[in-house]
């Protein structure tokens, strides 16, 4: 098992949630906003992201509209709903006593 | 569109069995992302093929990511669970009480319900709960096939030579119009087909049917037992709209009736003519094709 991919299993809906909060955006922005933010380390096969974006989409967490584009190209964007920032607060409140819990027993003790 | 990217995404359509807008738009949604790569990719110098293949390659395997959206969309609510079974309940219901079924005022609130709701979900975009319903709306075909078999000797070929056809029309009609969402929702449409026939012709040779009290006095007996079958159905049908996984939905949705249409069969062989073996194939047909046929689209 691979304990990174298990990680990032865990918390793709966090991650996704965080970045569409920011700003209203579609699936390839969002997989190259993923890659630049964390320098690289999220490496996944691209089009798994669209199953996420569906599910978060079901749970009625985020909406999907689409947009017509100068050139005619057309694409979906997500939004967050209310529900999705809800979730998105609880969910990094957890995580951050999550990790601070995890800091606190791993790092070196000070004499 | 490139040829790679034509390829992938009639891959991607072909394995993902779900509502056509929905699949529909996550096909745009993954050509959206294969231009932006593709073209960003071609700004660095590649060629438009080698940039192609190269976003073709970077999203991943097509039925995988068919068969996530799938899962995601494939599951029901327990609402939609509760109304796809309730038909089979109401049948239960009916058998569980003598009273009930031969009441023709409750037979006619079932059966105003059964037409009532199937007419309205038809015309309310066929939701997944309308289904089971319209499986009891093709009644009409059934009792008409047990009427068949009601008839003097000799009259049953000149009888079948029609109906054989006629109901062969209306099937095929109506389970083509709804394979084109789903071929599992066309069976699960037809599951309550078999257990009718298994239970009304194992009560009798079909000539029996209308002239003999003995024939309602033994369907009387097995009353528990019908309505038990009914339950399992309901359960299945559960199991068929709750469930994600396609392969766990055609198991939970085959299984019951299979084993109901055996199980009452193989009691009662020696009181199924000749004419009832053949109402039994051909149901179990009907039935079992739409399962077989996506099962082997899918692989």
């Amino acid at each position: 098992m691979n304990y990174g991919r298990e990680l990032l299993k865990g918390n793709t809906d966090s991650l996704l949630l965080c970045l569409i909060s920011r700003q209203p955006t579609y699936g390839y922005q969002i997989v190259k906003e993923l890659v630049k933010r964390s320098n690289g380390y999220f490496q996944f096969k691209e089009g798994t992201l669209y199953p996420a974006l569906h599910r978060l989409e079901r749970e009625r967490l985020i909406e999907g509209k689409w947009q017509i584009l100068a050139n005619g190209q057309q694409r979906r964007y997500y939004y967050i709903t209310d529900n999705g920032r809800q979730v998105l607060a609880t969910r990094l409140a957890t995580w951050q006593d999550f990790s601070s819990a995890v800091m606190a027993v791993i790092q070196p003790e000070t004499v | 569109m490139t040829a790679n990217a034509s390829h992938y995404l009639n891959r991607f359509k072909a394995y993902l069995r779900i509502d056509q807008t929905i699949r529909d738009d996550a096909a745009q949604e993954l050509y959206a992302h294969l231009q932006d790569k593709t073209q960003e990719l071609e700004e660095t110098g590649l060629s438009r093929e080698e940039a192609s293949k190269i976003a073709v390659q970077s999203l991943g395997s097509p039925e995988l990511i068919a068969q996530q959206i799938y899962e995601t969309h494939a599951q029901g609510s327990w609402k939609e669970a509760f109304f796809s079974a309730l038909p089979h309940f109401l049948v239960a219901s009916l058998f569980a009480s003598y009273y009930y079924w031969h009441n023709v005022i409750s037979l006619s609130i079932i059966l105003g319900l059964t037409v009532g709701t199937a007419i309205y979900g038809w015309h309310r975009g066929k939701p997944i709960w309308l289904f089971p319903w319209l499986g009891y709306y093709l009644m009409p075909v059934v009792v008409t096939g047990i009427l068949l078999l009601s008839l003097p000797q000799g009259w049953g070929w000149i009888a079948a030579l029609i109906y054989i056809p006629l109901a062969l029309f209306v099937l095929v009609h109506i389970v083509r119009q709804t394979a084109r969402r789903d071929w599992l929702y066309a069976s699960l449409m037809l599951a309550p087909m078999p257990v009718i026939f298994g239970w009304f012709l194992s009560s009798g040779a079909g000539n029996e049917f209308l002239a003999n009290d003995m024939w309602m006095a033994r369907l009387q007996a097995k009353a528990p037992w019908i309505v038990i079958s009914f339950i399992a159905l309901a359960g299945a049908t559960i199991g068929f709209i709750r469930l994600k996984s396609r392969t766990h939905k055609i198991l939970s949705l085959l299984t019951p009736p299979v084993v109901i249409l055996l199980s009452v069969t193989l009691a009662s062989r020696a009181s199924i003519d000749a004419w009832g073996w053949l109402i039994l194939l051909f149901s179990l047909f009907a039935f079992a094709i739409p399962v077989w046929m996506q099962a082997r689209a899918y692989q």
